[in-house]
């Protein structure tokens, strides 16, 4: 309630001065409207003195219009739509003035109206409704403004109240904006006065209101917040006054600081979803190379008809079950997977099987898969990017430290990785496929020997790596534009996970693929993307002259 | 063991009988030689001759992965960036010489906003420096990435994936506009060749008959090559290589001198090539484009220099025709053609000549 800025001029005034006779009344009555450290003008308003002020000459007007702002902060919520009436029924020229009060009218030139201080009914015969100026026009504009931003039901109506204020806002006291802070439920609309507030004590003439608000700034840092205590670097008082300058500078070395763990943050996270996608790429991959020493070149193809797949569920949803549209990406998970492993077991029986002891022609055989499958999408869907309905569930995200926001839909991907990790672990550790696939990837003629169908588990092992780059379909759908040459755009990165990450070996796959993908990022912002790509196929090829066989190379005999 | 040895040292005939000992070879060479003489007679139309000459070149290059696919069992993803050498160098000097002729820059390099050439660029309007440059090149990086990679035994689908990935960095780096080399949009706009103006029917013609005389140069060298004990110890690399290691050879030398070798008449092969279509960028890079490579060979036929010129010949007719006549079913076509050689003709379309008259579906077994 203390007002720093309060002065006790009012102490001094003789009681003469206030009576209302006397010709300077109504101006001194608006000067103590205009003191919130009054309390005792500033807590109740008098409706009868706004009333006789907008009656009032220019000045009077501009008087009471500009007391309003100052007051807005403290008065009580009826007063303010009180005034808000009037002040709207002013604009409107609804406002009929009488020696002895004013009226409110229903419409223009109306022939009675409602006293604006009693209420009661009176016939506005010889009433004038004062014609505002341009001054005082703009005036009473703020404090409609005003009254608007603190009284109005609806957001978009307080929104623009707060339009009207932004263009004044260096005579809008902080009180006013932080009431409406307070009090705002509509969270966009709470960020803009926040930001507003801030800008507007950050030039605030009160050294001391301003070191608080660099404090503030400095206490929610962002890359903007950095850019704004930048720019007061060229303020005068950064030379003028130490504190000021003192102040300043602490308060950007935290922001920057801040900032700077931010961005770290970002790009691990970056990073890691970066990785978990070439993971899932690369999983089904390793598997099958690890399995029957065949590098499928459709693999980018395969993620290509995984997120072909989750656009088809999503149809299907909107056109059956639009309510449950958000579940689409759910149900498009088994879906997915089913469908690709489908597809990844007619080609092993169509084409692979036939090509175990010729490796090199398997990789010819695959390009040609991919050829075919591209042409085959682009021609009956189209070329062009699918749109997807994004769920709330992998829109948005939330900010978490400075400029570092954790996205939904990498999060989605990077959980998503991590179950994939963990359910492909269970199957190759825990069921009988998993062993026999283990067995055939360490000895194929022994596991033949005891009897395991090693062709047949050759081929259910491609449905599995197939499945696999299915699911990296769905998790790339919220992240990357699906068309039909996506799968050409990461399939090279995902080779490379597997030749780093070593044959046979999911664990292999996970290191390299964090390895390149957090190589990729980190590099990326200090050389350009070119340069990381460069830069981790020679860190590769380097990496092979000492292990040949990759990280984790499972020990067998083929 | 000696009496494989006996039977090697037994072979009959001296090195220049042997590339007449391959049928299909010789008549190839002799085709090419015909085919120089014809043009130089009598003129075709342009677009059949600067046909002719593009077929020339890219048979060129099916050669040279035969070479090192066919005979040392090395399936190489990653041509397409010897045959951008040799392409991105002759580019620079077709440019650098028009430049010195008429004293007009590159359009890139106004385009960049520079005044003059990259540094680099200095000397390349003499052509047999260009020329030397492409092929030393092309040698240096295979050598390179050779001996990286066969120094520590990488080899058979990881030498291959390994190759497709260095081409598909290569073509990330040629698609930025700051390298001095076009960027994005490559080089093109060649005024002048050896000092004749580029469009003339009379330097197209000249362009096809080179590119026909290397051809024949090419076919008959790597004959001789691959028909000598080099040959034969290659062949013995495709299929043991282990074993003809423990026999005291050095396999990583042998694989590397003809990996650099192959890379260098990839390189020839960009040379003849970009002159005849008047411009270079980075799509020559593009993976797909070096598998297409791999394709011609096994289409034509495997391990048969004659079958690699065939399949070139064969597939890059087809894509001129079809890629004009019917787009969208090309890229069918393809994938249909290459299963159909890679699971019923392994040894390309020259199974089909062995045939005997019996049809192919009433055999059993391959």
């Amino acid at each position: 309630m203390a007002d720093p800025r309060g002065r006790p001029r009012q102490a001094g005034l003789p009681p003469w001065y206030l009576a209302p006779w006397y010709p300077a009344f109504w101006y001194l009555a608006l000067l103590c409207l205009a003191l919130p450290a009054m309390p005792a003008f500033a807590a109740p308003l008098d409706r009868a003195i706004l009333a006789g002020a907008l009656c009032g000459d220019g000045a009077a007007q501009v008087g009471a219009a500009e007391g309003l702002v100052r007051a807005g902060g403290d008065l009580p919520a009826d007063d303010l739509a009180y005034a808000g009436r009037l002040l709207g029924a002013l604009v409107e020229r609804r406002l009929a003035c009488l020696p002895d009060g004013a009226l409110l009218l229903v419409g223009q030139n109306a022939p009675e109206g409602q006293d604006a201080v009693t209420g009661a009914r009176r016939p506005a015969a010889e009433a004038r409704a004062p014609v505002l100026g341009l001054r005082q026009r703009a005036a009473v504009e703020t404090a409609r403004g005003v009254v608007a931003l603190l009284t109005e039901g609806t957001p978009a109506a307080r929104a623009a109240g707060l339009a009207v204020l932004e263009r004044r806002i260096t005579i809008v006291p902080a009180a006013v904006l932080d009431r409406a802070r307070d009090a705002e439920s509509d969270a966009a609309l709470k960020g803009t006065i926040a930001s507003l507030a801030e800008a507007a004590a950050l030039s605030s003439p009160d050294p001391v209101r301003r070191r608080a608000a660099i404090a503030a700034v400095a206490a929610s840092p962002s890359g903007a917040a950095a850019a704004r205590l930048d720019a007061l670097k060229s303020d005068p008082a950064y030379r003028a006054d130490p504190a000021f300058r003192v102040a300043l500078d602490a308060g950007l070395a935290q922001v920057r600081r801040a900032v700077a763990i931010g961005d770290g943050l970002a790009i691990v996270y970056n990073g890691l979803s970066f990785a978990s996608i070439l993971f899932m790429a690369a999983a089904g991959l390793a598997i099958i190379f690890g399995l029957m020493g065949v590098i499928n070149l459709a693999q980018g193809e395969f993620i290509m008809l995984g997120a072909y797949t989750t656009y088809g569920v999503q149809e299907a949803f909107r056109r059956f079950v639009p309510g449950l549209l958000d579940l689409y990406l759910v149900a498009a998970i088994p879906l997915a997977f089913v469908a690709v492993a489908l597809v990844g077991i007619g080609v092993e029986a169509l084409v692979l099987r036939h090509l175990y002891r010729r490796p090199l022609m398997s990789l010819l055989a695959t390009w040609a898969v991919s050829l075919f499958l591209v042409n085959l999408v682009r021609v009956t869907v189209g070329t062009q990017n699918l749109q997807f309905s994004m769920p709330a569930y992998v829109s948005g995200g939330v900010p978490v430290y400075a400029d570092f926001v954790m996205t939904w839909n990498r999060l989605f991907a990077i959980g998503f990785a991590g179950a994939t990790l963990i359910l492909t672990l269970l199957i190759l550790r825990r069921t009988p496929l998993g062993l026999d696939i283990r067995a055939v990837t360490q000895n194929r003629d022994m596991a033949a020997c005891l009897g395991l169908p090693t062709r047949r588990i050759d081929r259910l092992a491609f449905g599995l790596g197939s499945g696999l780059a299915g699911l990296a379909g769905v998790a790339l759908c919220p992240i990357y534009s699906v068309n039909p040459g996506m799968g050409s755009g990461f399939i090279v990165d995902s080779f490379m996970v597997v030749v780093l990450g070593g044959v046979g070996s999911l664990i292999g796959t996970l290191v390299a693929a964090v390895a390149v993908g957090g190589a990729n990022v980190l590099i990326e912002p200090i050389s350009g993307a070119v340069a990381a790509k460069v830069i981790v196929l020679v860190g590769i090829i380097l990496f092979l002259q000492r292990r040949p066989e990759g990280l984790f190379a499972v020990r067998r005999r083929r | 063991m000696s009496g494989a040895m006996q039977t090697i040292r037994a072979r009959p005939a001296g090195p220049a009988l042997r590339a007449v000992r391959d049928p299909l070879v010789a008549g190839l060479v002799v085709l090419c030689l015909v085919a120089a003489a014809a043009l130089l007679a009598a003129p075709l139309a342009p677009y059949l001759v600067n046909a002719l000459g593009q077929l020339a070149a890219f048979a060129i290059l099916a050669v040279s992965l035969d070479l090192v696919w066919g005979y040392l069992g090395i399936l190489s993803l990653g041509h397409g960036l010897f045959f951008a050498i040799g392409g991105y160098v002759c580019a620079m000097h077709l440019l650098t010489h028009g430049a010195a002729v008429t004293g007009v820059l590159p359009d890139f390099v106004q385009f960049m906003g520079w005044k003059t050439l990259p540094t680099y660029w200095a000397g390349l309007d003499l052509a047999a420096y260009a020329f030397v440059l492409a092929l030393a090149l092309a040698g240096l990086v295979a050598f390179v990435f050779g001996l990286a990679s066969f120094r520590s035994r990488v080899n058979g689908v990881y030498f291959s994936i390994i190759s497709q990935a260095l081409v598909y960095v290569a073509m990330l780096l040629m698609y930025r506009n700051d390298t001095g080399l076009g960027g994005n949009n490559g080089m093109t706009g060649f005024p002048l060749l050896f000092g004749w103006p580029m469009g003339s029917p009379r330097v197209g013609t000249g362009l096809a008959v080179a590119a026909l005389l290397t051809l024949a140069a090419v076919l008959a060298g790597t004959r001789l090559l691959v028909g000598g004990a080099v040959g034969r110890r290659m062949l013995a690399c495709r299929d043991d290589e282990i074993r003809l290691r423990t026999l005291g050879y050095s396999t990583t030398r042998l694989k590397l001198g003809i990996w650099c070798l192959s890379a260098m008449i990839a390189a020839l092969a960009g040379i003849l090539y970009v002159p005849q279509v008047g411009i270079i960028n980075p799509r020559v890079l593009a993976p797909d484009l070096s598998i297409e490579i791999a394709v011609w060979v096994a289409v034509g036929g495997l391990g048969r220099l004659g079958g690699a010129v065939i399949g070139a010949v064969l597939v890059n007719g087809l894509k001129f025709w079809l890629s004009a006549a019917m787009p969208e079913a090309w890229p069918f076509i393809l994938s249909g053609l290459v299963l159909l050689v890679v699971l019923v003709l392994p040894n390309g379309l020259l199974d089909l000549a062995a045939l005997r008259p019996r049809p192919i579906w009433l055999r059993r077994g391959r």
